[in-house]
């Protein structure tokens, strides 16, 4: 399983676009994926999940992925974390 | 005879048909054959999903991000385990395991206190009722099968539902609710369906298999017509066929006078899908596209790539026809959530339009540059709402410039002479016309506002719209101003509000000399049937007549005189 902590910088939250950004990239591999946040784990394949967790700006977010394309898997939501979704 | 309001004119005949959301009783069961249950819920899981592509495929830019998340929440892995683990582990059956599973999850977005979330909490519900009624194998209704000479009677029709309409077999459409605006109502006008609505208690008022006719214009409503009745809605429908026969011989021709004054006759559209509309009319381009539907219903501003391809999709479907964009024209009134502003108690003389991005540059910004690259794919030219004082013009075009260096610093294409306008809608920029035409490239006077400001009279008060008048003496004047200020300057002048296709005052503007003519796709081809009715030197003799004139009942009179 490799793991990675990240900060949330989006100010308004994980609303409906980010969340549906990280639920697109993590459909997209055959690994487990879940965000850990404030103990709590989340399904990131699940947009649902994703956004009823009411993640907070500035919220710290740990990334495990565990499968085969695990490697990949973290590297691209990690990125896509740091890139702050674009916004 | 029962009466609603007509929302889109047509005589339909035929026999209802109900569409009622049928209160299905969902049955707990327990069942031996799980996989049986797994297999209907997947099946209606996909058959949804297909369905929702179909839309997509169909749909505007902004149907289609709508659409999109509806299809993310369907595909979304939390809610079918939790159904699927409901099936398997209790050996519910798959209705009722579905109703179980998705309110689950509408529980846990109703939690949340955001609006955002109770709103997505209503999609989950939406999205429950489709699967369920899959389940139960009846689609409730089959909208894309329908008998022949069907009227279709809801309480309110969605777009999803209008989508999948069956236009071939349905001969009208009754409802509750709706506004003249939605996008069923568009969908009906384009289709030439007639369309009542505000009916109060509908399902009271009609049953299954009743015969009626109904007229879409006036909103009546006749069941079991009278040889009487059902003869008189017969002629006024061969009269609108003729008409509309008549009004085809106009297509693709040019617009001009008897006597060869040529016009250029464009559309306003809201959203890129109105394209279709305006071809289909062939209007000579777009005189008004009003940016507003990319700020509005959207939950954050939208990105510079989101703009730039919604006016690129318009100026390319234009085909090199010209696309003239107004700048976002938003304030107090209409609200925008994530602009955060102020309640004004003066909306209309407050914080809005090029008020508002003067104010907010960055935004502005964005937009300017979209419209500017957006540019390289048509005929494309920028106009600022709301102009009041020369300044503000200056400092837009000082921005316009900015952001053309920030594109060549890029080597991002662009229009480089793309022309830019103002509206006309202040009476001090009417006043101000020909210092104003000395700095820009073109005027469109916008009538709705410009009445409005001059006669002090807000549109929307029930109260005081017998002073609300486009045959005001001043307004007139105040016209006559704008387009004479332009024309000692050399540019264009156009309108895009209402009066441009109110038929009394068309005799009068060609007198005036304006050049473009902008309003709905649906009046196109009768305007353009009218003015090659005119005569030039003859309306501008009229101009002469109604100056001398005090009051806007006289000038109604003598508008109306000049047709007889």
């Amino acid at each position: 399983m490799k793991t990675k902590k990240v900060i949330l910088k989006n100010e308004s939250g994980l609303h409906a676009r980010p969340a549906s950004e990280i639920a697109k990239i993590a459909s997209k591999y055959q690994s487990t994926i879940n965000l850990i946040v404030n103990g709590k784990t989340i399904n990131a394949k699940s947009i649902l999940n994703i956004m009823s967790a009411g993640i907070k700006f500035s919220s710290e977010i740990e990334i495990q992925c565990n499968g085969e394309d695990e490697k990949s898997a973290l590297l691209e939501l990690e990125t896509a974390f740091e890139n702050n979704f674009g916004e | 005879m029962i009466k609603g309001k007509g929302i889109s004119k047509g005589i339909g005949f035929g026999k209802i048909f109900i569409l009622e959301k049928r209160d299905r009783k969902i049955q707990k069961k327990n069942v031996e054959n799980t996989e049986d249950e797994l297999k209907k819920f997947k099946e209606a899981l996909n058959e949804e999903e297909k369905e929702i592509e179909e839309i997509i495929q169909q749909s505007s830019i902004k149907e289609k991000e709508i659409m999109n998340a509806y299809l993310m929440i369907l595909k979304d892995p939390t809610l079918i385990i939790e159904t699927e683990n409901l099936i398997k582990n209790f050996k519910y059956n798959a209705e009722y395991a579905t109703e179980e599973g998705f309110n689950k999850i509408v529980e846990m977005f109703n939690k949340i206190n955001d609006d955002y979330m109770s709103e997505r909490a209503k999609d989950i519900i939406d999205i429950k009722n489709k699967i369920i009624d899959k389940i139960f194998g009846e689609d409730n209704f089959n909208l894309k099968k329908l008998p022949q000479n069907t009227i279709l009677v809801a309480k309110e029709l969605t777009t999803s539902e209008t989508a999948k309409l069956d236009f071939e077999n349905v001969s009208g459409i009754i409802t509750e609710i709706g506004g003249v605006n939605s996008h069923t109502a568009i969908m009906a006008r384009t289709h030439s369906l007639p369309f009542v609505t505000e009916i109060h208690n509908i399902f009271e008022v009609f049953n299954n298999g009743q015969y009626v006719g109904l007229n879409g214009k006036t909103g009546e409503i006749y069941i079991n017509p009278s040889k009487e009745e059902e003869n008189k809605l017969l002629n006024i429908q061969k009269l609108i066929e003729e008409e509309n026969d008549e009004l085809k011989e106009y297509k693709d021709k040019d617009t001009k006078t008897k006597d060869g004054f040529k016009v250029e006759l464009v559309a306003n559209i809201g959203i890129p899908s109105d394209i279709e509309k305006v071809i289909e009319s062939t209007a000579e381009g777009i005189g008004l596209f009003r940016s507003e539907f990319l700020y509005m219903n959207s939950e954050k501003m939208p990105t510079e790539e989101q703009q730039f391809l919604a006016y690129k999709e318009v100026a390319e479907k234009m085909q090199g026809k010209p696309v003239i964009i107004r700048t976002l024209d938003v304030g107090g009134d209409k609200e925008i959530k994530y602009l955060n502003l102020p309640k004004e108690t003066n909306p209309f003389l407050g914080y809005r339009a090029i008020r508002l991005c003067l104010d907010n540059i960055e935004m502005f910004k964005i937009q300017i540059r979209a419209i500017l690259k957006a540019s390289a794919y048509g005929n494309i030219s920028i106009m600022i709402p709301m102009i009041s004082s020369i300044e503000e013009l200056r400092k837009t075009k000082k921005l316009v410039e900015e952001c053309k260096k920030e594109l060549e610093e890029k080597n991002i294409k662009f229009k480089e002479d793309i022309k830019l306008g103002i509206m006309i809608e202040i009476p001090s920029t009417a006043i101000m016309a020909e210092k104003f035409a000395k700095e820009c490239d073109f005027f469109s006077i916008g009538t709705n506002d410009l009445i409005q400001y001059t006669v002090a009279v807000e549109r929307g008060n029930e109260k005081i719209a017998n002073l609300y008048s486009q045959y005001h003496p001043a307004v007139i004047k105040l016209i006559k101003m704008a387009i004479d200020g332009a024309h000692k300057e050399g540019i264009f002048c156009g309108m895009c509000g209402e009066v441009a296709s109110d038929s009394k005052m068309i005799p009068l503007l060609i007198g005036m000399g304006l050049d473009e003519f902008s309003m709905n796709s649906n009046k196109i081809l009768q305007t353009r049937k009218l003015i090659g009715n005119l005569d030039k030197k003859q309306c501008e003799k009229l101009i002469e007549k109604v100056e001398n004139l005090e009051s806007s009942s006289d000038i109604i009179k003598e508008l109306k005189n000049f047709f007889e």
